[in-house]
């Protein structure tokens, strides 16, 4: 009755290959080989294609159930002595194929792109890079070149969609065959059998796939950026071995699959327990090949479970996983750039003068700065509000109360004009930032009352300073922020009062263009559409 | 049909395995010529010339600071792109103008190495690098971190020149 079942084992691997079959055909008519694309694929297949997460869970956790069931597998065979002729033959073909198998699910998870997948493919590389002598072209036949790239990803993905499946459907035929040579008596119960193991096998497949929500995707690659690579746990324990072997690293990371797969491999030529002498001599040859199995599992084990304490570790990955959420949810929403997975972080809106501002403003301009040396920037900046409250008073602390400059003479005064002609002045400054909807009436009048009551100090003229302090031509539009973050000190603006460095040399005319961009949004925006933006 | 005889049987022979030979490796030939261009092709470009890192001030004296090496322009097969990401660096200033600057690729398999303010360490495979870059006892890396060229230009700004060396070998050499 067990070895009933035990049977079933074989047919529930064929048919989890078919469910890799099929579930990669699908997800090959959205996956885009190419180290610009792969990672936007794969996130556009995970986060956006309807049911994309669950065809990508099932192809990714399908393999690791076949590896399983392929390892279950083995040790049946192995348990039973049924590699031995004259089923010899179905045996070798079976070792192949379970390291064909293995090939593509290291050359899969190369194919997403992310840190993990990018950093894995740097190490395996490097490791196939110390085969002695023929190392260099190794690595570069790997590599398609001389760096990881676009002809890495397109080698990688040929090797795991076209070449090693077609070497697998081959080796899977001729495994069957072989091993269905020798006739067994047929149960009719047994193809029933057979379908209750599948069953299974994809139950658990499925249990995988929901309680993931398919598979993780981790942050795009990133050359500059550090990250703890790890193998795929059923590679874990050569990492484990490396670990173990200090110098002898890669001699055994090159050379332990090569023993253990040569010791399995031998096993039908030196055991040669004929059936007469039944079961008793075989037990060396089981003891060796399950101990193999059980040295291999510990190694896992215990890989796995120093991970799993390391806090540091732990942290990091934390972080990562933060940044690949963040990045996949900007990926939804705005697209991935066509030119590479990494601009991604910049396609919030204004992301570049914000970025700025959080870098090179937030100091001295922020209200939530306890370091704040200038006025608060922040929504209304500008508008018609924000103009009334300065020129009611400009040394008040969201202004430049603040500043060195308010406590000297040069400080400017309050203005004091009836409320009609307040609001006449304030439409004629703001006009000058060429705002859509200014009232031209108002903004004349405004202007003749700017010739009274300002001029002693300021100029309204294009290009014009003022006699002791700044020309306001132009105020708040594009081109006069774009200006004045380049040099405040210019004697057109604040000159020698102004304690804001220049940022002419520190940011490109691109860069101060984007903030003058951002400072004239912010004018017209509320604090609920600052938040809108979304965080950086 | 009579048997045919030895000798027609023997030229059969020899000529099915010369055609069909012949038909395989026209198919095959060319794919493998094709797949094994790989083999010392330079693919990825990237420029040799000096990348501009930052304004020497910006580098506090003794401490190492991570800097990101962006190339103006990179080709990768067949795509070009500008201001490419190509890898890290970490630039300690050790006086007013003189700098140490390590590439940030471990020199073990290529992992990114951090500083945990005290030495460097990679991640992947544990291995520690004292401040001015030896391999700490211990360390798998057969060599200490790699040093990076660099340059201050007149106007106080800090160049390296990136690149990339073979991995897991004692001496450095260019890879």
């Amino acid at each position: 009755m067990i070895n009933a079942f035990l049977r079933t084992l074989g047919w529930a691997l064929v048919f989890l290959l078919v469910v890799e079959a099929i579930t990669g055909t699908a997800l090959s008519a959205f996956y885009a080989p190419s180290a610009t694309d792969a990672w936007a694929s794969v996130a556009y297949v995970q986060d956006r294609a309807t049911w994309g997460w669950l065809v990508r869970g099932i192809h990714f956790h399908a393999a690791s159930v076949i590896i399983v069931i392929s390892g279950l597998h083995l040790l049946q065979v192995v348990l039973a002595g049924t590699y031995r002729k004259p089923r010899h033959q179905a045996w070798w073909v079976g070792l192949g194929l379970l390291g064909i198998i293995i090939a593509i699910a290291i050359t899969g998870f190369v194919l997403r792109w992310d840190q993990a997948g990018f950093w894995a493919n740097k190490v395996e590389v490097g490791i196939a890079g110390g085969t002695p002598i023929i190392g260099d072209t190794v690595r570069e036949l790997a590599l398609g070149g001389n760096d990881q790239g676009n002809l890495t990803v397109t080698r990688f993905h040929m090797l795991h969609v076209v070449a090693l499946p077609a070497l697998a459907a081959i080796l899977t035929v001729l495994h069957v065959r072989f091993a269905r040579k020798v006739g067994e008596p047929r149960d009719a119960a047994q193809p029933l059998r057979d379908l209750v193991a599948m069953a299974i096998a994809m139950a658990a497949v499925l249990t995988l796939v929901v309680s993931q929500h398919g598979v993780d995707l981790g942050p795009p690659a990133d050359p500059a950026q550090a990250y703890d690579a790890r193998p795929l746990w059923f590679i874990r324990w050569l990492f484990e071995l490396r670990h173990l072997a200090g110098s002898a690293e890669k001699l055994a990371a090159l050379a332990a699959p090569a023993v253990v797969g040569g010791i399995l491999a031998a096993l039908p030529i030196v055991d040669r327990s004929g059936t007469p002498e039944g079961r008793a001599r075989r037990w060396p040859y089981v003891g060796a090949a399950t101990g193999l199995f059980a040295v291999i599992a510990a190694l896992t084990v215990v890989s796995i479970a120093r991970d799993a304490n390391n806090d540091a570790r732990n942290k990091a990955m934390a972080a990562v996983d933060k940044q690949a959420a963040h990045a996949r949810d900007l990926a939804s929403r705005y697209g991935v750039p066509a030119t590479g997975p990494l601009d991604v972080y910049a396609t919030p809106p204004m992301w570049r003068a914000r970025t700025i501002y959080a870098t090179r403003c937030r100091d001295c301009h922020d209200a939530a700065s306890d370091k704040r040396k200038g006025p608060i920037i922040a929504p209304g900046h500008g508008g018609r509000a924000w103009l009334e409250a300065f020129l009611k008073d400009p040394n008040g602390a969201t202004f430049y109360g603040k500043t060195k400059l308010a406590k000297t003479d040069n400080a400017m005064k309050p203005v004091e004009l009836p409320a009609s002609e307040m609001t006449d002045l304030v439409e004629a400054l703001y006009a000058e930032s060429g705002a859509p909807d200014v009232d031209v009436a108002k903004r004349d009048r405004g202007r003749a009352i700017f010739e009274k009551a300002c001029t002693d100090c300021h100029a309204l003229g294009e290009g014009v300073a003022g006699t002791s302090a700044p020309g306001l031509g132009g105020l708040g539009s594009r081109d006069y922020y774009t200006h004045y973050i380049g040099n405040p000190k210019s004697a057109i603006h604040m000159g020698a009062d102004s304690e804001m460095p220049r940022f002419d040399k520190e940011l490109t005319i691109v860069e101060r263009d984007a903030m003058a961009g951002y400072l004239v949004w912010l004018r017209s925006a509320t604090n609920s559409q600052l938040d809108a933006l979304g965080p950086l | 049909m009579a048997p045919p005889k030895p000798d027609r049987r023997k030229f059969l022979k020899l000529a099915t395995s010369a055609v069909g030979g012949g038909l395989g490796l026209i198919v095959v030939a060319p794919a493998l010529r094709l797949l094994g261009e790989a083999a010392g092709s330079t693919t990825v470009k990237t420029p040799i010339d000096p990348i501009d890192v930052g304004a020497v001030e910006r580098f506090p004296v003794d401490t190492p600071i991570k800097v990101t090496i962006v190339a103006a322009e990179v080709t990768d097969a067949w795509t070009s792109a500008r201001d490419v990401v190509l890898g890290a660096a970490w630039v300690r200033r050790t006086g007013d103008k003189s700098f140490e600057v390590f590439s940030a690729v471990c020199p073990h398999l290529g992992c990114g190495v951090d500083f945990d303010g005290k030495q460097f360490a990679c991640p992947c495979h544990d291995s520690k690098f004292a401040l001015a870059g030896a391999a700490q006892p211990g360390a798998v890396a057969k060599r200490g971190l790699d040093s990076l060229e660099h340059d201050v230009t007149a106007d106080g700004r800090l160049r390296i020149t990136w690149a990339r060396f073979a991995l897991d070998t004692e001496e450095k050499r260019p890879a």
